[in-house]
């Protein structure tokens, strides 16, 4: 391979460095507007009148829009999930919900403009935890939903029953976790910007481009080819923005309103409330095990605190159960699994969903384990899913390294020197999880991409793959360049812009390599084969003897027969031929499997694995953790950019396991978030951050790209369970409620040295 | 999100400062470093007519060892009193608080006089409109109610500064002007113990600096801060501790402080007496850091619970004393 | 309520002097990006504590969301767009991308012009000296072993070895 597996500096880092690379909040167009919108102070409420008046007579102001300029038709992820409407005319249903916006000349102005906006309200009493919401007699949030349940989950395989009274040992617990959130560096922002012939361009922060024109062109009833989400700088999603938000379509409204571009520039408190957060959670997990800690039966019931609207509800509430049904094998599984509504801002898929589920299933390992007498590795071990496995879903598992992945997690920690052998609030722990590589998608779920050269031997790939910030702009490349044989500055990239670029699923569920890249390597293979054609002819051989590397085309094992990759365009194009390449991947998945309705079949066409083993050490007089080490292995597939790779091992390991499960958590007063920014919503530092020791195991799927799958997700999930093992090892007690704040450590000491 | 809209002003002598200071008083805010001040100021917890400079006032900068004391001008940025040679080796703990504010850029540009003089925090109070205009005003933003704990009538915010505690420990002086006038007061004389208006500074006078006197004899001090991350973060429970040894090696003088406890550092009185009169070796540090429990008037307006909040002024008073005596001894 | 007016602060930013007349009450970050057109500069939380607003002044790096423009008159700052550019890139700017140190690159400005400030004072900094001059600038991406990496390296580069480290605890 010339570059595929090769640490390569990534194409797009330069102008990052120097500050030439514009996010969303750096563009300028001209006679631009600031837009700003306005927010519901209450929870749940009517929206009884809007009076908008002062507020468009401010000089200044060139546009108001309220509930009365959007269509009040629902969108929603799924059809069956269609409840929320982009500035709302009928009530507000948490606080910080948008009610209406303005644009004007400066930001005094449309600051000033919110003050001049009158909106009578008639307060509704709100609810704010799955409890309050599901008791009898709770207001409705949304009067299509009974007991302001918004998605049930039910999955029931082989007979759990049985299994549990053939278990040998069956252990109970519940585990909780409250919300936690995104924070991307990148505030949300929205450029929105209409064309003399009424086409709109529009820029925000996105996971996929593709994925907001479609909900836009509904919002705005315009033809979808008008409506152009064009390719930006972006500042992280991590699962947060993938979906169309209302500040896109207040924005676009505005502008189509004033005449003028306008620009929306979040908040941070913005950001935190009114994009989206991560779930709140409740699991109930009983396990049952035989002599040698095989899994024989697990039950799982789950309640998620969703907010206000869907979002990617039925993906949400699936999703940890899934992870862990692919992770470890097990006969019989039963899962319940509920999305609540409140009156709280929206909850969407995060990177490391499901905090207290995973961690609760592996915490549980851990206490199975001590009570069998073998160790936590050795339980993961027995357990750990297999290549050629089908899940208890059905999916099958083409290719899986998870038992790899354990035993050098273990060996690079030197496991078997420390477990049991460590002083006195000293821990080690183990965790173990698996991520999909794409989920269904319906007719967004595949990717297709375009290759076209230039005369001098450069090529344009064009394709719908997003970066945002992970490095898929330079995974791109370097494929490309693997496949074509020229090297990565003669590739120019045109991604995720949706006038140009076709469609691509977006960098979410993990699928930008599997799919995108294999849209990309496909496109190229298909332009080399056309190019071939012409270079064989020149070389007197035949095509399937050739091979291109190093910008040459040249017989395989006779490098002295080449030609340039340059000439060879050059030869078709005086032959009347304009060398392209296609190339479109749709991951083979059940298309019949859906989340609620029929959660069986293939979920995606490949799954990643990963382990987290982590050192700890707690301070018992005030219950601070001090991470000593952390060791993260993940079977990727193959590793395209290892250091890219390692990238994505670090920061998952930080998000997961040190944000997650040590400091990361919101506080409320009621429906108001009281740690809605930095100061109080704590992110690890760089002093905070232990040696981190990357692991990338590679199982080369026969599917993947290069054997590629996906980078970083198990082990931004596994970390959050080696967290609470290792501290759980380090004080000798369990802790059920998460994340490990001084005080909970605090007090599981106190509790366990109470019982003596 | 832009500032609220205020006039600048920009004296060019003290003298011209406290004018404007009197002139416009109770409408005015100073911006010194302006780390505090300007984030309330982008909340609107603050909307000030005008905001006076004093980046011009160059007798409000620097640090001056005398023969008795040490005088720390209010305008000296944190990162200069963390790396002063004589604050470093007269007074450790004093550095060591500077050098524990928040993170270097924000020591760059911080003051001695703001970091004393910040506002008291609450987690219902420190918020943006967003936040705030969804419930009632609090008792601190001029409202009827606490949010933070039904029914209270007064305002327990937290004051959460690093400086003051060690300060206090070493019984430093902090000198205002106003127009036509100055005063010197302890440190801890500058806290009210209210919430609501947690100092006893006029609307119209200037903290100008700091004084500690040189302490006699062989002393330690220790200043030691507990936060949730290894940087950036308020205490959620800090204390200083101050001891001097007589010619014969006993304690003759003990002061122990504790700060994140409520709207005010509070000296603990009676610790003392389990130290004072004793060598460092028969002090009893357990009991003198109980004395500093009573101090602890938590409730839940922070990120971690008051009770376990409460829990850690003890253990962290003994840390102090423990710091202090093994500087004493040394 | 009565418009206020605007004044003239003259800043000088990248060796450059420029006059500009503006509100008294916009921010030296506000000032850079808006009236001078250098967005290198980020906002990532508006509440002084994620760093990525961070530019020097006098060389040493500061919250630009926390300090008025009219502050930094008669001062030096120094923005991302004063390093370097591509194709001639400071050391520093070197380092991350040879190192992977960047990811999405929002906080990346703000991290090199903090690490250059350690780095002109601290030559030869510990990994522990980098970390703690890092500590007010915050990173969700990277996890920041890489960032950690390419200081150490960058340092390599720009200074000769045996260098005098500056007082501990001061974490420039």
């Amino acid at each position: 391979m010339s570059i595929i597996g090769k640490s390569a500096g990534r194409v797009d880092t330069a102008a990052k460095a120097t500050g030439e690379a514009l996010f969303s909040a750096d563009l300028t167009l001209p006679r631009m507007l600031v837009g700003k919108v306005l927010r519901s102070p209450h929870a749940h409420a009517r929206i009884l009148h809007v009076d908008t008046s002062r507020a468009e007579r401010l000089p200044g102001v060139r546009a108001v829009v309220t509930g009365t300029d959007s269509t009040q038709e629902k969108w929603g992820v799924f059809r069956y999930t269609q409840d929320q409407a982009f500035l709302p005319s009928d009530k507000v249903r948490f606080i910080g919900e948008e009610v209406a916006a303005v644009a004007a000349i400066d930001e005094e102005t449309a600051l000033e403009a919110l003050d001049l906006i009158r909106i009578e309200y008639e307060e509704l009493p709100a609810v704010f935890s799955v409890e309050e919401a599901m008791r009898p007699g709770a207001p409705l949030i949304h009067d299509t939903n009974p007991g302001n349940i918004n998605v049930n989950v039910k999955i029931d395989v082989g007979d759990v029953e049985k299994g549990f009274i053939e278990s040998y040992y069956v252990t109970e617990g519940t585990f909780s976790a409250p919300e936690d959130s995104y924070f991307q560096a990148e505030p949300y922002a929205v450029v929105a910007s209409f064309d003399s012939s009424g086409n709109l361009d529009i820029w925000m922060p996105n996971a996929g481009p593709h994925l907001k024109s479609k909900p836009l062109s509904n919002c705005l009833r315009m033809p979808l080819n008008k409506v152009r989400v064009r390719k930006i700088t972006i500042g992280g999603a991590f699962g947060g923005r993938s979906e169309i938000s209302p500040a896109d379509v207040v924005c676009a409204l505005l502008a189509r309103k004033a005449g003028l571009p306008v620009k929306i520039v979040y908040t941070r408190e913005e950001n935190t409330v009114a994009t989206r957060q991560a779930h709140s959670m409740i699991a109930t997990i009983k396990t049952g095990v035989d002599r040698e800690g095989h899994v024989i039966a697990r039950d799982i019931t789950c309640h998620m605190d969703g907010g206000a609207y869907s979002s990617t509800g039925p993906i949400a509430v699936s999703v940890p159960f899934l992870c862990m049904e692919q992770a470890y094998r097990m006969e019989n599984v039963r899962y319940n699994g509920y999305r609540v509504f409140t009156n709280k801002p929206i909850r969407g898929m995060y990177r490391t969903h499901g905090r207290a589920f995973a961690c609760g299933v592996d915490l549980q390992l851990d206490m199975i384990a001590r009570e069998l007498g073998i160790d936590p590795v050795e339980i993961r071990l027995r357990n750990a899913r297999r290549q050629g496995d089908y899940t208890p879903t059905k999916s099958l598992v083409v290719s899986c390294a998870m038992t790899e992945t354990i035993e050098r997690a273990a060996d690079a920690a030197r496991w078997k020197e420390k477990w049991g052998k460590l002083p006195p609030f000293h821990g080690i722990g183990i965790g173990c999880n698996s991520v999909q590589t794409g989920f269904p998608m319906g007719i967004r779920g595949g990717s297709s991409a375009f290759i076209k050269f230039n005369e001098d031997g450069g090529a344009t790939v064009i394709s719908g793959v997003v970066d945002n910030g992970q490095g898929n702009e330079n995974m791109i490349v370097q494929i490309a360049s693997e496949e074509l044989g020229i090297m990565p500055e003669d590739i120019q990239l045109i991604t995720a812009d949706t006038e140009v670029t076709p469609s691509d699923p977006g960098s979410y569920s993990m699928c930008e390599t599997f799919v995108g890249g294999n849209a990309v390597r496909l496109a190229a293979k298909d332009a080399k084969g056309k190019l071939f054609k012409f270079a064989a002819r020149a070389l007197e051989a035949k095509p399937e003897d050739l091979e291109a590397r190093g910008r040459k085309i040249f017989v395989k094992g006779e490098p002295e027969r080449s030609i340039p990759f340059a000439r060879a365009i050059r030869l078709a194009l005086s032959k009347g031929e304009s060398i392209s390449g296609e190339g479109s991947y749709w991951p083979k998945v059940d298309p019949r499997r859906e989340w609620v309705e029929n959660p069986f079949g293939q979920l995606s066409e490949t799954f990643s694995f990963g382990t987290t083993i982590i050192e700890v050490q707690v301070d018992p007089e005030t219950g601070l953790v001090d991470v000593v080490e952390a060791w993260a292995a993940q079977d990727v597939g193959r590793a395209i950019n290892p250091k890219v790779v390692e990238g994505q091992f670090e920061g998952g390991l930080t998000m997961g396991g040190q944000g997650g499960m040590l400091t990361e958590y919101h506080l409320w007063d009621g429906g108001r978030c009281l740690n809605p920014d930095q100061l109080d919503y704590r992110l690890p530092l760089a002093p905070d951050m232990p040696k981190i020791n990357s692991i990338i195991v590679e199982s080369h799927d026969p599917a993947g790209p290069y054997g590629a799958k996906e980078a970083g997700m198990s082990i931004a999930m596994s970390a959050a369970q080696a967290y609470v093992s290792a501290v759980c090892n380090a004080i000798g007690a369990p802790i059920n409620e998460y994340p490990l704040t001084p005080d909970k450590i605090l007090e599981a000491i106190e509790n366990k040295n109470r019982k003596g | 999100m832009r500032l609220p809209p205020f006039q600048y002003l920009l004296p060019g002598t003290v003298k011209e400062a406290l004018d404007m200071l009197h002139a416009h008083k109770g409408k005015l805010c100073i911006a010194a470093g302006g780390t505090d001040v300007v984030n309330r100021l982008r909340q609107r917890l603050l909307t000030p007519s005008y905001v006076m400079s004093l980046k011009d006032l160059p007798e409000l900068q620097g640090i001056k060892k005398r023969k008795n004391e040490l005088l720390i001008s209010a305008g000296t940025s944190l990162r200069e009193i963390a790396e002063d040679p004589d604050v470093c080796a007269l007074f450790g703990a004093v550095a060591l608080s500077a050098g524990l504010v928040a993170a270097p850029p924000v020591r760059n540009i911080a003051t001695l006089g703001g970091n004393i003089l910040q506002e008291t925090r609450c987690l219902f109070y420190d918020q943006s409109e967003l936040v705030r205009k969804a419930a009632l005003p609090c008792l601190k933003q001029g409202g009827k109610v606490c949010l933070a704990q039904k029914g209270a009538t007064r305002c327990l915010s937290v004051y959460q500064g690093d400086l003051a505690p060690a300060l206090i420990a070493f019984d430093a002086k902090a000198v205002l002007k106003k127009a036509g006038a100055s005063r010197t007061v302890p440190v801890l004389a500058l806290f009210s113990g209210k919430g609501k208006q947690p100092f006893t500074v006029e609307d119209d006078e200037l903290l100008t600096r700091v004084a500690i006197p040189m302490p006699k004899g062989r002393y330690g001090a220790s200043y030691e801060k507990l936060r949730m991350r290894k940087g950036l973060d308020y205490p959620f429970a800090c204390a200083a501790a101050f001891v001097s040894l007589s010619a014969k090696g006993v304690i003759d003088r003990a002061r122990l402080v504790v700060g994140a406890v409520g709207p005010a550092p509070v000296l603990v009185e009676e610790a003392s007496a389990h130290l004072v009169g004793r060598t460092p070796a028969d002090a009893d540090c357990e009991a003198a850091a109980a004395c500093a429990v009573k101090s602890a008037h938590a409730i839940d307006n922070l990120a971690l619970p008051a009770a376990y909040r409460r829990k850690m002024v003890k253990v962290i008073a003994r840390r102090a004393i423990n710091g202090a005596l093994s500087g004493a001894g040394a | 309520m009565a418009k206020i007016e605007k004044i003239r602060v003259t800043l000088r930013v990248n060796g450059e002097e420029y006059p500009l007349f503006i509100a008294p009450y916009l921010t030296l970050f506000e000032a850079l990006r808006e009236e001078l057109h250098l967005t290198g500069a980020k906002e990532s939380c508006g509440r002084g504590a994620c760093g990525s607003c961070t530019v020097l002044l006098d060389g040493r790096p500061v919250r630009s969301c926390l300090l008025l423009a009219a502050e930094a008159e008669g001062r030096e700052v120094t923005t991302i767009e004063g390093l370097g550019r591509q194709g001639a890139l400071h050391p520093i700017q070197e380092a991350f991308v040879s190192h992977h140190a960047i990811q999405c690159g929002f906080c990346t400005p703000g991290m090199i012009l903090t690490a250059k400030a350690l780095l002109d004072r601290n030559p030869d900094p510990t990994e522990e000296e980098i970390r703690a001059a890092l500590s007010g600038n915050i990173c969700r991406c990277t996890g920041y072993k890489k960032i950690v990496e390419a200081v150490k390296a960058a340092s390599a580069k720009t200074a000769p070895s045996g260098a005098i480290k500056t007082a501990p605890g001061s974490g420039e």
